[in-house]
């Protein structure tokens, strides 16, 4: 376990030397997912021009529920992304060899070889836009439920990263896919909509079989109404299920690995 | 003037092959983006369930409207031809453009229909799902005008959205990596070119303003004609201002060429 983390702090140390270096690029990114947590909370802003309630839920409730979506997916870009994207990119071209000739978890290994740094600034504005929210309901939740939050979110972030080792795994099968890794950013949208809004089959599908309208209201449910039992153990259960499949899932595809052919 | 065409039109079937080489990822494409659509059902229903009309629409149009954006978007939208022109010039295969009888501009066009051919063609399959599911819902304006002024706006609109693109793609000759400027400029296109809402339930001065920028002719224009949201004297005065930002765009696209060119080393190829 230390030596992981002792490899995780040498890959963390790497990465902000490396953004040390492409101080324009790290300065770029970091507008480019601002701008794009920008345009998803002007949607709720022009929906709620015309409309007071979205299945229930206020403006300012609703600005707590997208806020927590993009604190998860903000973790998820700076802590995984990159590592993630170039994961998918060395399985076609036969350089993730590099990896599997490492002592250590693959997985591992190829999950968190690089940190985003503008990803985990853009997280602060993600709390950012929670807290505004928050202190707009006149919320004040207790320490628990602030720490409740957290391990949700935390759940939150398994789950989404379980998600895209799934998706990105999908490249031991498909070696013509590019960019097949943007579906996620398809499934995560899901993830910005409150719990009520889903009825019938779409309430199956999205909150019982995929976990994302649970990784978002669960944790915004802990601010809005305080600990709820119900809510926890769903979370904590879809973090398990999905982390073990992924794996399973990313270990049957490197079964079909066959490197590159020169 | 033939030559010139029977030219293109050979790069037009290459791409044509080369882009059904990856008719997987594009089908795989089309099948998520009806979890898009997914997405806009349930929250523009939620968002109706207490009005009867946003900004002057019915659920209905307004689904509609989300609908042709998608399709819009498979027919007449930049995919990855500013990654392609980009790799293309920091590899060197460049190279041989420059020296053969071809002009750039027009080889990449006729790739870029090629590959909206396919594209276009790829997302009528997930279209045979989405429009059984939503008939009770969809709903068009009958007047003919629309119809017949959509192929043109259409076509302008490739334009545009090839020209935006290739524009990224030169930024290459001055810039090693252009992903951070084109997913920036995804998300204004996104907003701004009314992927996120319809722009008319913007406040009214965002909205005057955004019909003098390029991103309203990328596919919200034709979107909007086809569904209803814009009136007959708004469509022609709309047609001048894509006329004249298909004009701008391409003297931009010759300078950056141009001026490129000077810069470019010509290493490989």
């Amino acid at each position: 376990m230390t030596k992981y983390f002792q490899i995780w702090l040498a890959s963390a140390r790497y990465s902000i030397t490396r953004t040390l270096m492409f101080r324009f690029d790290f300065f770029l990114w970091a507008l480019v997912e601002l701008f794009w947590m920008g345009v998803n909370l002007l949607l709720i802003s022009v929906i709620y021009e015309h409309t007071d309630s979205i299945a229930g839920w206020s403006k300012y409730e609703m600005l707590l529920l997208v806020g927590t979506s993009l604190l998860v997916q903000r973790f998820l870009m700076g802590f995984f992304w990159s590592s993630l994207f170039e994961m998918g990119r060395n399985i076609k071209s036969g350089a993730f060899d590099f990896f599997l000739a490492q002592p250590g978890n693959i997985l591992f290994m190829a999950s968190t070889r690089k940190l985003d740094l503008d990803g985990l600034c853009n997280s602060l504005v993600a709390m950012g836009v929670v807290a505004y929210a928050a202190h707009r309901l006149n919320l004040h939740p207790s320490a628990l439920d602030l720490l409740l939050y957290a391990v949700m979110i935390f759940c939150g972030l398994i789950i989404h990263y379980s998600m895209l080792v799934m998706t990105i795994s999908l490249a031991f099968w498909i070696t013509s896919a590019q960019g097949i890794e943007g579906s996620y950013f398809t499934l995560a949208e899901f993830s910005r909509l409150p719990r009520e809004a889903f009825k019938g089959i779409s309430s199956v599908l999205f909150v019982w079989l995929l976990p994302v309208v649970v990784v978002s209201n669960a944790p915004a449910q802990i601010l809005l109404h305080g600990f709820q039992p119900a809510w926890v153990l769903a979370l904590v259960a879809a973090t398990l299920a999905w982390f073990a499949t992924a794996v399973f899932v990313f270990h049957r595809g490197l079964r079909r690995y066959a490197s590159a052919s020169s | 003037m033939f030559p010139a065409f029977a030219k293109y039109r050979q790069s037009f079937l290459i791409g044509l092959q080369s882009n059904l080489v990856y008719r997987m990822n594009f089908a795989v494409r089309g099948f998520f983006s009806l979890f898009h659509l997914a997405v806009v059902f349930i929250l523009w229903g939620a968002a109706y369930s207490h009005n009867e009309s946003i900004g002057g629409f019915s659920f209905g149009q307004t689904l509609t409207y989300f609908l042709v954006m998608l399709v819009m978007q498979f027919f007449v939208g930049a995919f990855n031809e500013d990654y392609q022109i980009s790799e293309e010039i920091r590899s060197g295969l460049i190279n041989q453009f420059i020296l053969k009888p071809i002009n750039y501009f027009s080889y990449r066009f006729s790739i870029f229909l090629a590959a909206r051919f396919v594209t276009g063609a790829l997302i009528l399959i997930p279209l045979l799902v989405a429009v059984p599911l939503l008939k009770d819902y969809l709903t068009l304006p009958t007047e003919a005008w629309r119809y017949l002024l959509l192929a043109p706006a259409m076509m302008f609109s490739a334009l545009i959205q090839f020209s935006i693109a290739y524009c990224f793609g030169m930024l290459t000759f001055w810039f090693l990596e252009i992903q951070g400027f084109v997913i920036l400029s995804m998300a204004i296109e996104s907003l701004l070119g009314g992927q996120m809402f319809p722009l008319d339930l913007l406040p009214a001065w965002i909205f005057n303003a955004a019909k003098f920028l390029p991103f309203y002719y990328q596919t919200y224009f034709p979107t909007a004609i086809l569904t209803g949201r814009i009136e007959f004297a708004a469509t022609i005065q709309g047609f001048g201002i894509q006329l004249l930002w298909v004009l701008v765009l391409l003297a931009v696209n010759q300078l950056l060429w141009t001026r490129g060119l000077r810069r470019h080393t010509a290493v490989g190829g």
